[in-house]
């Protein structure tokens, strides 16, 4: 049997927590400090703020979602057979697919300062593509099932 | 590619779980196949056809197009 590299099924419950976590905190953060962590980048260009409050702030949330998407994405399914496989597969492509659609696209149509969003973009919407994706098709997989367990009696 | 996955499970009054429990996947991934969504593996082919004591090519058949 090959090693799969995928984390056991239950830390997806693990991500979607730490995802649901960091919401209430960065509003929390976003309200009492409008001007964070953007503000400071976008206007220095320098490592004056690097590890700053608003920094380290940002450090943080971001670890909080990136390990959080990355436990629901790559955590086992119940049955983790070869039909799931290769549809992870299959979703990781378009993933990319996606991922490169939009930073091409991106770096056609703006200018060198917003590139910084480019790059925070470029952080989650792969992973949580591919989550959709994936669960998109799981989904249809089981309702295929379901339908022709009906169509047979079986 | 096409199989009598259904013919032999029938023949054998086998369910869908049932086989998927013996060759290790999920209900799913029998139904796929029996619907000729999947083509399985070679290992699962092979799996699938031990349950049934028959060859392979007794159950998965390739059709012109595969040709």
């Amino acid at each position: 049997m090959r090693a799969n590299y995928l984390f056991p099924f239950g830390t997806r419950y693990f991500g979607i927590a730490l995802i649901l976590v960091h919401i209430p905190i960065k509003l929390l953060w976003d309200h009492y400090y409008p001007n964070g962590y953007d503000q400071s980048v976008s206007s220095s260009g320098t490592n004056g703020f690097l590890f700053s409050a608003p920094h380290l702030f940002f450090i943080g949330t971001t670890l909080m979602v990136l390990v959080g998407l990355f436990l629901v994405a790559f955590s086992r399914e119940r049955v983790e057979d070869e039909q799931i496989t290769q549809l992870r597969l299959d979703s990781l492509r378009w993933a990319i697919y996606l991922n490169y659609a939009i930073l091409l696209f991106s770096l056609i149509f703006t200018s060198g300062g917003e590139s910084h969003h480019i790059l925070m973009l470029n952080i989650w919407l792969p992973l949580l593509f591919f989550i959709l994706r994936f669960q998109w098709v799981i989904y249809r997989l089981n309702r295929s099932a379901k339908s022709n367990d009906s169509d047979t009696g079986l | 590619m096409k199989n009598s996955l259904h013919v032999e499970r029938a023949i054998k009054k086998m369910t869908q779980a049932d086989l998927a429990d013996q060759v290790s996947v999920s209900r799913q991934t029998i139904n796929s196949i029996e619907s000729n969504k999947y083509i399985p593996s070679t290992l699962l082919a092979l799996k699938i056809a031990r349950v049934f004591g028959k060859s392979v090519e007794q159950i998965f058949q390739l059709e012109k197009k595969d040709l």
